[in-house]
Order: C-alpha cells, then sequence, then structure tokens
C-alpha cells in the first residue's frame, strides 16, 4: 500500500475539480492534468442553471421527484441507483457550493433563487445570472487554488493525457501524457486515475461544445479496452445560434423565464418578426404539449423544431431556423438573463431584448461515456471517471441542469472511491508498464511526424463534422448509418496518409489535433455503430423507422468494446430497482 | 510504495514577463501614498496660497509687497519653507519623475480619456519639475533677495517676464500645474476610495476642474497684473526704513489701460 | 474561386520564446459574420502565404469560442481583444449588423505583448494566476462535507459581487493598462477586483486582512495610476476602476490599522 496514496486526475473541469478536491481534503496527494488552464475548461460555458430538490418556492418539490423526472427524462435508460444518490445530495451540494461563494440569484429575503427548466414542473434550478457553469467552475478552482498554494495539489496545464499506464495484470498505473508545449510525452506514475475529459462535441465538427471537447481521452481508454457505454446518445439542443465555427447554445433558461418559440403561421411571411401579430405566429410546442409548454425536454424539442423545418417546411425564410422570443419579458427577467442575450449580441447583431432570436438545434451533450459502475470505476482497474465523459445519471437524455450536478457527483464519488482503492492496490511488479506504454505512444509521434502523405488533418476533420452532423444527430436512418460509418472507415485510411504541414516540436497544436483526430475518428464510429444496431427511438435516439421505445429489446445499455480495431457491441441490463419504466409522454400526464 | 516514483514538476518555464505580485513585501505602498498625499497637503496647499498671493499683484506693487512681507513675517519662516515647501516638493518631484519613467504610456493605441489624463499627469509634472527649479532658482534664491526686500518682488518679477519667452514659459507652467494639481485631486480622490463610484468620480471631475480653472484664470490674471497692468514698477516700494517709521506707500497708478502696451526692456 | 471575395490578414509569427518574430499575409475566403477564430481555422485549412509560400497553421489559445473562458486574447489591429468575439465585418468598418464591409482592409493580428510569447499568438498569463494565490482568491470553506445552507445574502450583495465574479482572467485589463510592465511588476485590474469580490463574500471576509495587507507589497495597489484602460478595454465590464477605488480605501485604512496594533 502506499503511504500517501497518488491519485491522478485529468481533466480540470466541474468533475475533476470536485475530484481533486475531495481527495486533497482527505490528505491525498493530486496531480491535476489539463490541456487548457483549468479556469478555462469547457464548464465555463454551462449557461442555465445547476439541478437541486431545495423546494425553497412551496412548491412540494423534494428530491424523489428529481429522481423522477431525471429518470423519466432519460427514458428509463440510466441505472437508478447513481441517479437517485445524486438526486439525493444534490440540495447539499448546492448549499455548499454557496458557501464556496457562487454569487447565486438570490429572493429578497436573502435565500437562493430557482427557476424552472426543461423537463420538470418545478422551479428547481439553481442560477447565478445567465453564467451558471462559469461561477460553479471558478468557486471549484479557487479551492483547488487553496490547495495548490498549500502544496497538496500540483498541476500540470497545457498537458494532454495520451493513454493509462496499464500492468502486465492490466491494471492502471499511471499515465502518458503530452507537453503541449515541449512536446515532451513521458509518463506519470499514478495508483489511480480518475478521467474528468468532458464531451466529445467536436466529433460533430460545429457544436455547441468547447474546442478542446474531442473526447479523445475517453476514446484512447476505449481503444486500450475500457468500456464505452451508449455511445449513440448525443443531445442536440433545441436552440443554438447558428455560427461560422461553432453553434452557440442560447440556453433553456431563455425559455425557463417565460421565452416562446414560434414561427410565422404563413410560411411567405417576409415581415419583420416584431411586426407579425400574435395570431399570425404559430406557437407549436406551446400548441402540441399544453402542460409543458416551450419547456417540454431537449429531445422533443429538438425534434419538433426540426420537423417544423423540414417536414413542414416552415423556418423562416425557409431557412432553418425559428425565432425564439424574449422581447415580450419584463426587463426584469431580461436582466436575469443578461449573458446569454448578449451572447446574441455580440455574436450575431441584433438586440434580442427587442427582437426575436433566430435558432436552430445543435450538437450539444454526450449522454454516453466511459462505462463506469456504482463508483465511478470503468472496467480498468484504477482507472475512473466522471463528468460528462462517463455514461451514467443522464440515460437516454439528459434533463436541463442535471449535468453540472452530475459532474460535482461524479467527481465526489470518483475522488473517494479512488483514494480507497489505491489504499488497497498491490505494489506494481516491475515497472508497471511504464516504458512500454511510453515506447508506443512515441512511436505513435514518430510515425505521424514522418508521414508523408498528401491529407490535411483539418479537412478530414471537417469531413467527420459533416458525415456525423447529417446521418447521425437528430433524426437517424439505418441506410444513414451504414453509409456514415463507410465514410468512416474511409477518413481512417485517408487518415493514415496524414501530412503535417508543421513538424516543429514546440507548441505544435496541429501536431496535438492530429493525434486527437484519430482518437474522434474511432469514437465516431462506436456512436454510428451502437445507432445502427438500436432499433427503437428512445430519448434522443430517434429512428422514424422505428418511432417507439421497444423495452423488451432495448432496454439495455450499450457497451461497445475495441476488438480488432473495430467496435464491438453488448448489452447490459440497466438497474431500473426504483421505478418501474412507463411510457414517456409529455404532451399531458 | 505502489507508484514507482513521484513525478517531476511541471516542466513549464519559470515565469518570465511581469512578475507576480510581492504580497506584503516592501515600502512601496507608504511612499506611493506619501507621494499622493504630498501633492495635497502641503505642495497643493501651497500653490492654492501662493496663487492666492500672487493674486494680489492686480492690487499694484504694494500690495503685493506687504503679502510678501507678511509671508515672510510668519514665525520660523524659514524652517516652514523648507519642511512644508522645499523638502515635499522635492520628493513630490522626484519620486513623481521616479514614477512617470515607470510607466508605458498607450494613449497612441488605446486614446481615452483617462489615459490622457494619465499621460498629461506626467507631462505636467515634468513640465512643473523644469519650471519650478528655474522659478524658484531665479526668483528665491537669485537676484534680490526678496525676504529682505519685499518691496522689490513686483518689479523682479516684472523684470524677468519682460522676456517673451520667459513669459510663455510662465504661462505655460501656469496651466500645467493648475491642470496638474486639479487632476491631481480627482487622482487622490480615486485612489483613496473617497470617490468610489462612477457617478461619484464624475461629478467630483466637475468641481475638480473648476478648482483648476479658477487657480489657472487667478494665475493668469497676476501674470497679467505683472506684464500688463502695471508696467514700469518702481523697483523697491519698500525701501529699508529704520525701525519704529512707518512707512508710507508711494502710490503707483495703474496704467490706462487704454495706451498702448509698453513692455519695459532693460 | 475567381470570383470568391477575399480578405488579407497580417499575422505576427514568432516560432519558439526565444526566436525572432516575423510577419505572414494569409489571404482568406471571405463569407459574411466571420469571427477572427473562424478567420484562423481557415488558415490552418489552407496555410499558404500570399506569396505562395507554405506555411503552418497558426498557434494560439481558443477554448469556448464564445468569449466565456478567457482564452483568446490576442492584438487585433493592434488593441487587445477577444479573439472569438471580434467580427471580421467590424474589423473592417461596417458599423452596423449586415452592412458590407471594406475587402481592401488587411486585418493584422499579433500576440498580447506584455506578456511572454509561447508560439505565433499563444503567449504565458500564468502571472495572473500567480497573483491569485498571492491575494488568496478564495473562500477558506471548512470541508466540502455538507455543513447546511450558506449564510443568507441579500440581493444587493449578490448584484455587486455578480458582476466581479464574471471576469474571465483574460488579462486584457494588464495589458491595455500603462502600469503593467516589468518595471513596476503590477498586479493589474484583475487581481484587485477579485480581492474585492471575496472581501465581500460572508465566509470569504475572514481573509480579507491578509489579502489587504498582501496588495500592499511592492506591485500592489498603489501602482495603480488611475489611467482607467482597463475598465474600458474589459471585455466582460467589470467595474474595475470602482473596485480599484474601494480596495485602495481598505488597503489604506488595513495599513493604518496594522501600523497602530502590530
Ligand atoms: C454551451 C453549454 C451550456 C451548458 N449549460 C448547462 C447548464 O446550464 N446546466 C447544466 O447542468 N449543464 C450544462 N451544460 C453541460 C455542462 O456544461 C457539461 O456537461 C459539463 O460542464 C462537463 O463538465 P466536465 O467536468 O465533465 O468536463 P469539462 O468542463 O468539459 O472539462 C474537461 C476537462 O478535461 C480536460 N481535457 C480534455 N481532454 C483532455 C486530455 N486528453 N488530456 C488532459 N486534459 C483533457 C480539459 O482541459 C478540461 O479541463 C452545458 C454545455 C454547453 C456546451
Ligand atoms: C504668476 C506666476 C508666479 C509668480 C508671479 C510667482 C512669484 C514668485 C515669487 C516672487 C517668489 C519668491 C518669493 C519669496 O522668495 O518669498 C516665488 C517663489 C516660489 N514660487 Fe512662484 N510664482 C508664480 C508661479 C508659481 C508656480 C506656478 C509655482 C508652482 C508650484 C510656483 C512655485 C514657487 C515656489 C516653490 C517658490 C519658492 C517658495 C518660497 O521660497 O516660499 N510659483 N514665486
Ligand atoms: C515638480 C514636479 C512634479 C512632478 C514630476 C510630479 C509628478 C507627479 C506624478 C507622476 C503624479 C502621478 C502619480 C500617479 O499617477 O500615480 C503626480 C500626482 C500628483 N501631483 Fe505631482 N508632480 C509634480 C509637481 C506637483 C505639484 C507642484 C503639485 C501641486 C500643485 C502636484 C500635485 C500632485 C497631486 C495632487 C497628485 C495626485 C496624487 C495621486 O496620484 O494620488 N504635483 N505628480
Ligand atoms: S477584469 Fe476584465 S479584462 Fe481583466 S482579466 Fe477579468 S475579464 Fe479580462
Ligand atoms: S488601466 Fe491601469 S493604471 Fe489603474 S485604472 Fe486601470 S489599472
Ligand atoms: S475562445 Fe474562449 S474567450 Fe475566446
Amino acid at each position: 500500500m502506499a503511504a500517501t496514496p497518488r491519485i491522478i486526475v485529468v481533466g480540470g473541469g466541474l468533475a475533476g475539480l470536485s475530484a481533486v478536491i475531495k481527495i486533497a481534503e482527505a490528505g491525498g496527494t493530486v496531480d491535476l492534468f489539463s490541456i487548457v488552464p483549468v479556469k478555462r475548461s469547457h464548464s465555463v460555458c454551462a449557461q442555465g442553471g445547476i439541478n437541486a430538490a431545495k423546494d425553497l418556492k412551496g412548491e412540494g418539490d423534494d428530491v424523489l421527484k428529481h429522481f423522477d423526472d431525471t429518470v423519466y427524462g432519460g427514458d428509463f435508460l440510466a441505472n437508478q441507483t447513481p441517479v437517485k444518490n445524486m438526486t439525493a445530495q444534490g440540495p447539499a451540494i448546492i448549499d455548499l457550493l454557496d458557501r464556496m461563494g457562487v454569487p447565486f440569484n438570490r429572493t429578497p429575503e436573502g435565500l437562493l433563487d430557482f427557476r424552472r427548466f426543461g423537463g420538470t414542473l418545478y422551479q428547481r434550478t439553481a442560477f447565478a445570472g445567465a453564467t451558471t457553469g462559469q461561477q460553479l467552475l471558478y468557486a471549484l478552482d479557487e479551492q483547488v487554488r487553496r490547495h495548490e498554494s498549500e502544496g497538496k495539489v500540483t498541476k500540470y496545464e497545457g498537458w494532454e493525457f495520451l493513454s493509462a499506464v496499464l500492468d502486465d495484470n492490466g491494471v492502471c498505473r499511471g499515465i502518458v501524457a503530452m507537453d503541449l508545449r515541449s512536446m515532451e510525452t513521458r509518463t506519470f506514475a499514478a495508483d489511480a486515475i480518475i478521467i474528468c475529459t468532458g464531451g466529445n462535441g467536436a466529433i460533430f465538427g460545429k457544436s455547441t461544445n468547447s474546442v478542446v471537447c474531442t473526447g479523445s481521452a475517453q476514446s484512447a481508454l476505449y481503444q486500450q479496452g475500457a468500456f464505452y457505454a451508449n455511445g449513440e446518445f448525443i443531445q442536440v439542443h433545441p436552440t443554438a445560434i447558428p455560427g461560422e465555427d461553432k453553434l452557440r447554445l442560447m440556453s433553456e433558461s431563455a425559455r425557463g423565464e417565460g421565452g416562446r418559440v414560434w414561427v410565422p403561421r404563413d410560411r411567405n411571411d417576409k415581415r419583420a418578426a416584431q411586426t407579425i401579430p400574435e395570431p399570425e405566429r404559430w406557437y407549436f410546442l406551446e400548441e402540441r404539449y399544453p402542460k409543458y409548454g416551450n419547456l417540454v425536454p431537449r429531445d422533443i424539442a429538438t425534434r419538433e423544431i426540426f420537423k417544423v423545418v423540414y417536414q413542414d417546411e416552415m423556418g423562416i425564410d425557409g431557412q432553418p431556423m425559428v425565432y425564439l422570443d424574449v422581447s415580450h419579458l419584463s426587463p426584469e427577467r431580461q436582466n436575469k438573463l443578461e449573458g446569454i442575450l448578449e451572447i446574441y449580441e455580440k455574436f450575431v447583431g441584433d438586440d434580442p431584448r427587442k427582437v426575436p432570436m433566430k435558432i436552430f438545434p445543435g450538437v450539444h451533450y454526450t449522454m454516453g461515456g466511459l462505462w463506469v459502475d456504482f463508483q465511478q470505476q470503468t472496467n480498468i482497474p484504477g482507472v475512473f471517471a466522471a463528468g460528462e465523459a462517463d455514461y451514467s445519471i443522464h440515460g437516454a437524455n439528459r434533463l436541463g441542469a442535471n449535468s453540472l450536478l452530475s459532474c460535482i457527483y461524479g467527481g465526489f464519488v470518483a475522488g473517494p472511491e479512488a483514494l480507497k482503492y489505491a489504499k488497497t492496490l498491490k505494489p506494481q511488479t516491475g515497472d508497471g508498464g511504464h516504458a512500454k506504454e511510453l515506447a508506443r505512444q512515441k512511436a505513435l509521434n514518430e510515425a505521424l511526424l514522418n508521414n508523408q502523405g498528401t491529407e490535411n488533418p483539418f479537412k478530414i476533420w471537417r469531413e467527420l463534422g459533416d458525415a456525423m452532423t447529417k446521418y447521425a444527430t437528430i433524426v437517424r436512418y439505418n441506410a444513414g448509418l451504414d453509409e456514415c460509418d463507410a465514410k468512416l472507415v474511409e477518413l481512417l485510411a485517408r487518415y493514415k496518409n496524414v501530412n503535417l504541414s508543421d513538424k516543429s516540436q514546440w507548441a505544435n497544436t496541429s501536431f496535438a489535433f492530429t493525434r486527437q483526430l484519430y482518437n474522434m475518428l474511432e469514437l465516431a464510429r462506436v456512436i454510428v455503430k451502437g445507432a445502427r444496431m438500436r432499433d427503437e427511438s428512445r430519448g434522443a435516439h430517434y429512428k422514424p423507422d422505428f418511432p417507439d421505445r421497444n423495452d423488451e429489446r432495448f432496454l439495455k445499455t450499450t457497451m461497445a468494446a475495441f476488438v480488432n480495431g473495430a467496435p464491438e457491441i453488448t448489452y447490459e441490463e440497466v438497474d431500473t430497482g426504483w421505478i418501474k419504466p412507463r411510457p414517456r409522454v409529455y404532451t399531458s400526464s | 510504495m505502489a507508484a514507482a516514483a513521484p513525478p517531476a514538476p511541471p516542466s513549464s518555464a519559470p515565469l518570465r514577463g511581469v512578475q507576480p505580485l510581492r504580497a506584503g513585501e516592501g515600502h512601496s505602498f507608504f511612499w506611493r501614498r506619501l507621494h499622493s498625499l504630498s501633492g495635497i497637503v502641503p505642495i497643493g496647499a501651497f500653490l492654492v496660497e501662493h496663487i492666492v498671493s500672487n493674486f494680489e499683484m492686480l492690487n499694484g506693487p504694494m500690495a503685493y509687497a506687504k503679502q510678501v512681507l507678511f509671508l515672510n513675517s510668519l514665525p520660523l519662516v524659514r524652517v516652514l519653507e523648507w519642511s512644508f515647501i522645499f523638502i515635499p516638493l522635492a520628493f513630490h518631484a522626484l519620486y513623481g519623475v521616479f514614477i512617470a519613467v515607470r510607466g508605458r504610456s498607450n494613449v497612441n493605441v488605446y486614446p481615452w480619456a483617462g489615459n490622457f489624463g494619465y499621460l498629461m499627469q506626467r507631462v505636467t509634472g515634468i513640465i512643473a519639475l523644469l519650471y519650478i527649479a528655474y522659478h524658484v532658482a531665479t526668483q528665491r534664491f537669485m537676484g534680490t533677495n526678496l525676504p529682505e526686500h519685499p518691496g522689490a518682488a513686483f518689479a523682479k518679477v516684472q523684470h524677468e517676464l519682460a522676456n517673451p519667452v520667459i513669459l510663455a514659459v510662465y504661462v505655460i507652467a501656469m496651466i500645467a500645474t493648475c491642470w496638474h494639481f486639479a487632476y491631481g485631486i480627482w487622482l487622490f480622490a480615486a485612489k483613496w476610495g473617497i470617490t468610489p463610484g462612477t457617478e461619484a468620480r464624475k461629478k467630483f471631475g466637475y468641481v475638480c476642474g473648476a478648482i483648476g480653472t479658477v487657480l489657472c484664470v487667478m494665475g493668469l490674471t497676476a501674470i497679467y497684473a505683472v506684464v500688463v497692468k502695471y508696467p514700469n514698477a518702481p523697483e523697491d516700494v519698500m525701501p529699508e526704513v529704520p525701525a519704529g517709521v512707518s512707512r508710507v506707500a508711494p502710490v503707483v497708478a495703474p496704467r490706462d489701460l487704454k495706451a498702448p502696451l509698453q513692455v519695459a526692456v532693460r | 474561386m475567381a470570383d470568391q471575395q477575399t480578405i488579407k490578414v497580417s499575422i505576427k509569427r514568432q516560432a519558439s520564446p526565444d526566436a525572432k518574430a516575423s510577419t505572414e499575409t494569409f489571404e482568406i475566403p471571405y463569407r459574411p459574420n466571420m469571427n477572427i477564430t473562424s478567420l484562423l481555422g481557415e488558415v490552418a485549412l489552407n496555410p499558404r502565404t500570399v506569396s505562395g509560400v507554405d506555411s503552418t497553421p497558426i498557434t494560439y489559445d481558443s477554448n469556448c469560442l464564445e468569449e466565456i473562458c478567457g482564452s483568446c486574447a490576442m492584438l487585433i489591429n493592434g488593441k487587445a481583444m477577444m479573439a472569438c468575439s471580434a467580427l471580421v465585418d467590424k474589423l473592417l468598418g461596417a458599423a452596423e449588423h449586415g452592412q458590407k464591409p471594406d475587402l481592401s482592409k488587411t486585418i493584422t493580428l499579433a500576440p498580447l505583448s506584455k506578456f511572454p510569447v509561447v508560439r505565433d499568438l499563444a503567449v504565458d498569463r500564468s502571472v495572473l494566476f500567480e497573483n491569485l494565490k498571492k491575494v488568496k482568491a478564495w473562500v477558506p470553506v471548512d470541508g466540502s462535507y455538507d455543513l447546511g445552507p450558506g449564510p443568507r445574502q441579500v440581493p444587493q450583495i449578490q448584484e455587486q459581487r455578480y458582476p466581479l465574479s464574471n471576469c474571465i482572467s483574460c488579462t486584457i485589463c494588464m495589458e491595455v493598462c500603462p502600469q503593467f510592465n516589468d518595471a513596476t511588476g503590477f498586479v493589474g485590474a484583475a487581481t484587485i477586483a477579485q480581492t474585492k469580490l471575496f472581501n465581500m463574500d460572508p465566509a470569504g471576509k475572514v481573509l480579507k486582512e491578509e489579502r489587504l495587507r498582501a496588495l500592499a507589497g511592492d506591485g500592489g495597489i498603489q501602482e495603480c495610476g488611475f489611467a482607467q484602460n482597463c475598465v474600458q478595454a474589459c471585455p466582460k465590464q467589470l467595474p474595475l476602476t470602482e473596485a480599484i477605488s474601494d480596495i485602495g480605501r481598505d488597503v489604506f485604512v488595513q495599513q493604518v490599522k496594522d501600523f497602530f496594533t502590530r
């Protein structure tokens, strides 16, 4: 047993930082790896808020209702025990964040204010203006900085995780990482590692995710033998601002505060949106879902918008866009949305306080991720995972504002569990596989640098994104998925022929990106294969040819393993011990 | 121990460029605040006093002589002069130069009002320094010793300003000093947390502007009085008289303002 | 592609911290509503200069692409801005949304000037994070276990703290500050604003005195010459001068107290 177990946390988003805090607090020492300075992690982008059933609005909300909403919202695909634990811890997590100084919005009496989010009838979402993720990340970042200044945490910012070091028994003994400045590749020893590397939006080219959300680390581990679960469940957010380089999210809070989605009733209506009178607007979500209205879960809202645009051909000006309108809201309500309205104003140029915003769905979140048990451990001993990088909690569809909670919860579980595991770990024999794994990674680097091909990696990436967006997002057909996989195989072949225009060994970002690109391609195949095989519609996964949920065959976790260079899919039973699956209908109930 | 060896610290190069805060170290806070304060009291206070005194020139050489006499008759005047004027001024000036040379003005890139003010505070400070050095040397330490001959003060200044270049220097210095002082009060209030809000700073800006303008106008009026209003002032309006004999003020008539200006050139 | 409209971008490049800087100009296909990061993406797609020389993709920092992570600060046409929210049309003179920009103008990009260059447009801004450590910019909670709700806080306090908490550590306020340089070693406005944020927190207050003492050290708040560029340039519109003013007073009061009691 190690005197003080040494834990490596990869990723400094909410999940990673939560894990670090727990370990440092318990007396462990942590090495924290992150591509970007942790304060710049993708979690800063989260806008709307974080869920916890504190019932401060006298609505009779409670943690079991939160539990039920989450499981039901996820179309019963999530293992229920961790969801139950998470929702139960929700209020305590919010209190903690509050104590850490997160400037949550307040009621006049000085209590936390809550707003309503999609997929629930309760005001359950705590928020700090419209930049909740930023505020939460900063609070945790500050705590970690404090531990860092006390010597409990060492940060390796600007280092990229390449792979885990596995010993002869397949037990994790550390990681291989690359310094993105000096391009030095080396191994780091650890008794346990926690992977908190976030989402994989970059696989779809443009998404609401940040640039580093490539899923590369998860893919590397999958290729080393970790199961990747439920990969096909990709959340496409109903309201994003189409952009040149990225789809910028227009948070659900816009609808939570009363924002309404509509299109002109007349598809040839060329008038400016503000001038179209009320009766000539089609509030299609409110019409079809009188109870939840604009706050139906994301998968449903996304499909409705998609249908209005492509089936009914009612998009604004024939374009794939609909209106999201907050211009009728009172200035106080608009103020609560200041941050996100500014984004729109900044990047589009119109003032959403006066003019309805033009939005369209955009790839947003992956419900799938590394398979973990209820202790957040993957099937590789010593490798833990938490946050968006793992698959637990959200099932087939994530409810708004549940992710921030699940990230913190996941980190809070993974940290202590990793410590516990490390304390009972048997000493490694030999060098624990460090030399071998380092040699493998260095060989990959060499090969890439010396490649004399003709392919531009950025072009391959663009084609990857286009194919995935076209075939594997809102509406999926088996024929399309087959075509998509063929394309992926083609891109993987072309990848062998890639040529780096920059072969230098100092801060070579395109080199690092090209390495990630390979992992993206492999992970894309997992997503496509999982979707291909799941002949049903559940949550975010929708096949018109199989419009219904099929519990008999598919109330199962998709488990992808990397076998002979391709994903092999098996299924695992879902823990439904607490709530019996029931049909998921939001039109009434 | 399970892990092979603890990893080495991050290999990122030691910090280059601007260094981090030296928390709690050194005494620059004290000196900087003292500099700030010295600009207001005693130097600012002296400037007000000096300009008010000089304003007496408007009432003619005799009035001014009386003022100079009065000031020089204050108890311990030499001690006061050194401890409340020369030493603070030297400190403020030298430390001010030290501050100024360590700044990297960038108004050319960021042409914003505050940034302009920042640059001007340095420029006017340097102007004031050069001017005061010259002015004190010539008026206080060279030529007629005014503390002993207060009656000669008016003429001494007049001779000085007879040179148009020097006259220009005086006018520029007057404007610069008043600007420096007025903006200095505003800066003082902002830095010491007296006017934290944007609104408060804006309003106080008007107040400082008014103070500066009034002082500047008074100062220029004095120059006007010396150069234009009382040409050819007597060399000494207060010749040495035995003790106990009361002085009789010679009458000095103001110039007929309609008559053409004759600058006394000697 | 003959009739494809293009724009020119001229980029200051530097291979490593010690290498010599040079300038390369690229011609990029123009599309409406581009921002600087998408422009840099286009360069990566086809890294060939106007004079036909094969070059390399530009190294620069970015992550969120929506002006919230603080990565992408650089000098755009000489001024410090966030690359992701700097819109090409506007830089090319289209005053209003939808107006036609002047495509003959060249956009220039350079790294921030006050921080050591890592490569091309990427600089090392870790000094800010060091400074945040020096002023203990955190709330020293007893522990992360469940200790019940935090103290009640009237909305007015939240309304003052929230804007300060929006700082994205982009360091633009430091870049544009004439006092932030090698000679002064000034902390810069961002750290001062964070000090105010944590001094206002009901629990963060316990470290108030330590923070104020730290800020009285060399390079501390006294170095601010109130040029106010920081508040003008801050992309998140933090009330920086207000914070400097408030903390300036608090630091002074603390120094006086310390003088008489320590
Ligand atoms: C625009 C937007 C808005 C959102 N709004 C909300 C909301 O309102 N409420 C909500 O609950 N959820 C929201 N979400 C979802 C939520 O933000 C994310 O799911 C969550 O932040 C993920 O956190 P994380 O800790 O798992 O990972 P991230 O915050 O993505 O962090 C990943 C970390 O891993 C590091 N990393 C990645 N790869 C490597 C590697 N190979 N080596 C080393 N380090 C690596 C990165 O540097 C980073 O530090 C939103 C998401 C988006 C895109
Ligand atoms: C109208 C313009 C001015 C006139 C006519 C004027 C006149 C004089 C005279 C006559 C003296 C000598 C007094 C003595 O020795 O007792 C003097 C001293 C001095 N003046 Fe000026 N002055 C002018 C402007 C200024 C300005 C703008 C400053 C800047 C702060 C200044 C600073 C001083 C100082 C520091 C002394 C020495 C103080 C002393 O010894 O008491 N003067 N001035
Ligand atoms: C003699 C040469 C002088 C020099 C070189 C000089 C220089 C400076 C400089 C550089 C500052 C700005 C400090 C900062 O921004 O941090 C300053 C501030 C100030 N100066 Fe001077 N100054 C001089 C004379 C004077 C005089 C004569 C007065 C009074 C009339 C004066 C009053 C002030 C005041 C009030 C401030 C504001 C203090 C503050 O920064 O809070 N200075 N001076
Ligand atoms: S205060 Fe503003 S300019 Fe300075 S680092 Fe923060 S966000 Fe950037
Ligand atoms: S620009 Fe600099 S000088 Fe002070 S007011 Fe802002 S920190
Ligand atoms: S990329 Fe995040 S601020 Fe520009």
